[in-house]
């Protein structure tokens, strides 16, 4: 390898429900995390791994985009969701891991879906955590959304009246169901992928290749596997 | 109602968003790398053209990429009544004055520039909305000579100016259309190709098309260290247009190599974003560290009479960036009565003076409280 294949690189995990998943693939990547990685109560932010020259930091799905962007850190994991709210110009999303898969959908209470006529809307209110996706979806078909930006608990939002519609992550959809709410709409199916900062793949194109590698084995491994 | 004096103060100083004051030292280091950088060009025959920062808007977003016209700040001519834009870019203007006052100069012509540039919005990488560009276009040749000319003084330039670890990364724009051209494909599906070839989706754009989706994918996976790059491109089957993009492509980066051995290169065959009106052999440079890219450049047609041209622009805002840290200059305090004629000598002798306007007690402490890092004691120079 050359000299620069030491050089520091950072790869940048969600935090929460997607961890589990991800965990498996970083280590069948032959990424080993150290100890206090699996304490969930450890203040610590950043860790070592068994590769010296590899370190993992742990921070909110969208944050994970942000940090790659930016170049602070080189390869992270993120919801194919959180790459099409903020359409960063500077991340590749190179692989698609196969791993936290739902979808991302339009929901409305169920006696509201019965009589509504989505071709009369010429504006709609929305809560979501994706106000651009959101705005873009209904900018396509000539309606103005109007994105009420939530962070959680989407689902409460048309029960109290904040607002009809919602936009947001559905797996099974038993959350929709236990809040009166249906699917009318996908807007796109969703997975994670790796993420990587475009200025590191130029410069460093050996080692961020090397970890694409990896990674892209290590998916296509454990789909086999499964 | 009585303000605070400091949030008054605080008031008069905020800018607008985007836009900053530049301050000692990094004004002067500036200044300084852009007097380098056309030292650079103008050693290789580049001549600077200093067009105006407004222009008439019609004439400033001939044939701009559509985007440019939401970049730039628009005002009325209360002379002409006609709409005039500040520039957001210099290229454009340096090819309408290669293609129109320049017109009878002789081919190829080679022009620089710097200026400030001003857009509507920064990114959120890159926030500033008024920044420097430095550049040069070399308008009226077709040849890999000039493609390689100019990517090589971008990277020369970048060198004398103290960027370390510089990558260049070549791109050749009018290779997809080529593939997808050779393809009949339907065209509803030119968009997603395009989104998922800008993501690096191997897996997406196989989905999208089988056929077609297949030789872009390798094409995906060819984009990397040179070497390893062509090693991958002559494995693909390619249609007779994309084979011969790639062959300017293979000449051009023996040139590069044969001119700046050190430097790092790798090909990126499908990139494409921010380069749609480019026409052939495109790039973009690259420091490692460094956020963003401190130039990009590439062949273009400039002008109605649509010449050949080829030139780059550097964003002075990232170059900066990848400058090591602005040293203060090395200055000598003279203390007040401090001769002319010696006072012209040190100068000459390339000293920075600061000349004591008042007699001071005590000189050193004088000195030290101006950040004066030697002072002139009698005769003496006295390092503090």
């Amino acid at each position: 390898m050359s000299a620069n294949a030491n050089d520091r690189l950072v790869l940048a995990l969600p935090k929460g429900r997607i961890l589990k998943e991800v965990m498996p693939l970083v280590r069948h990547a032959g990424i080993e995390p150290e100890a206090a990685f699996e304490d969930e109560h450890s203040r610590q932010l950043t860790f070592a791994t068994n590769r010296p020259e590899v370190s993992i930091i742990r921070v909110r799905s969208f944050d994970v985009a942000t940090f790659v962007a930016f170049g602070a850190a080189h390869i992270g994991v993120a919801g194919s969701d959180v790459l099409m709210e903020f359409t960063y110009p500077e991340i590749y999303s190179p692989l698609d891991l196969g791993i936290g898969k739902c979808r991302l959908s339009v929901a409305e209470p169920a006696d509201l879906a019965g009589r509504d006529d989505p071709q009369r809307w010429s504006h709609v209110r929305v809560a979501t955590k994706y106000p651009e996706i959101t705005r873009r979806h209904f900018a396509a078909r000539g309606v103005q959304a109007e994105c009420i930006k939530l962070n959680g608990a989407m689902e409460l939002a048309p029960s109290l009246g904040l607002c009809r519609r919602i936009v947001d992550l559905v797996s099974t959809g038993s959350t929709l169901k236990a809040n009166g709410l249906v699917e009318i709409e996908r807007i796109a199916e969703i997975s994670s992928r790796l993420a990587v900062n475009r200025s590191a793949l130029k410069t460093r194109p050996e080692q961020v290749g090397y970890w694409i590698d990896r990674f892209r084995d290590a998916a296509a491994e454990m789909a086999n596997a499964a | 109602m009585t303000a605070h004096p400091a949030g008054e103060a605080g008031q008069r100083a905020l800018l607008p968003n985007g836009l900053r004051d530049v301050l000692p030292p990094e004004a002067a280091q500036e200044s300084l790398a852009i007097k380098t950088l056309l030292g650079c060009f103008g050693g290789y025959g580049y001549q600077p053209v200093k067009p105006p920062l407004v222009e008439f808007e019609a004439s400033l977003l001939e044939g701009a990429s559509p985007k440019m016209s939401t970049r730039i700040f628009r005002i009325m001519d209360p002379v002409s009544q006609r709409m005039m834009g500040v520039r957001a870019d210099m290229t454009m203007q340096v090819a309408r004055v290669a293609t129109t006052r320049l017109a009878k100069a002789p081919r190829p012509l080679r022009l620089s520039y710097a200026g400030e540039v001003l857009r509507v919005l920064g990114s959120q990488l890159s926030p500033e909305r008024q920044f420097a560009q430095v550049g040069a276009e070399l308008i009226g040749s077709a040849s890999a000579a000039a493609d390689a000319e100019v990517a090589v003084l971008a990277a020369e330039a970048l060198g004398a100016v103290g960027v370390k670890n510089l990558s260049l990364d070549l791109m050749v724009p009018p290779l997809v259309p080529a593939v997808l051209a050779a393809a009949t494909l339907d065209p509803a599906l030119f968009g997603p190709l395009r989104a998922a070839l800008d993501r690096k989706d191997a897996a997406e754009v196989t989905a999208l098309d089988g056929r077609v989706g297949e030789t872009l994918a390798r094409l995906l996976e060819a984009s990397g260290p040179v070497a390893r790059a062509f090693e991958r491109l002559s494995a693909i089957d390619l249609p007779p247009a994309a084979l011969q993009v790639l062959d300017r492509l293979r000449q051009v980066v023996e040139l590069i190599k044969a001119a700046v051995p050190g430097l790092t290169i790798t090909v990126d065959p499908v990139e494409n974003r921010g380069f749609e009106y480019h026409t052939g052999i495109s790039f973009s440079l690259f420091a490692r560290g460094i956020r963003g890219e401190l130039g990009r450049g590439g062949r273009y047609l400039a002008g109605a009479a649509q010449e050949p041209a080829t030139g780059f622009t550097l964003y002075m805002d990232t170059v900066l960036r990848a400058l090591p840290e602005a040293e203060a200059a090395r200055t000598l305090f003279l203390p007040y009565g401090t001769a002319r004629d010696a006072a012209d000598r040190l100068r000459a002798e390339g000293w920075t003076t600061l000349a004591g306007l008042e007699p001071v007690a005590d000189s050193a402490a004088e000195a030290k409280r101006l950040h004066c890092t030697h002072r002139l004691s009698g005769d003496q120079i006295v390092a503090l």
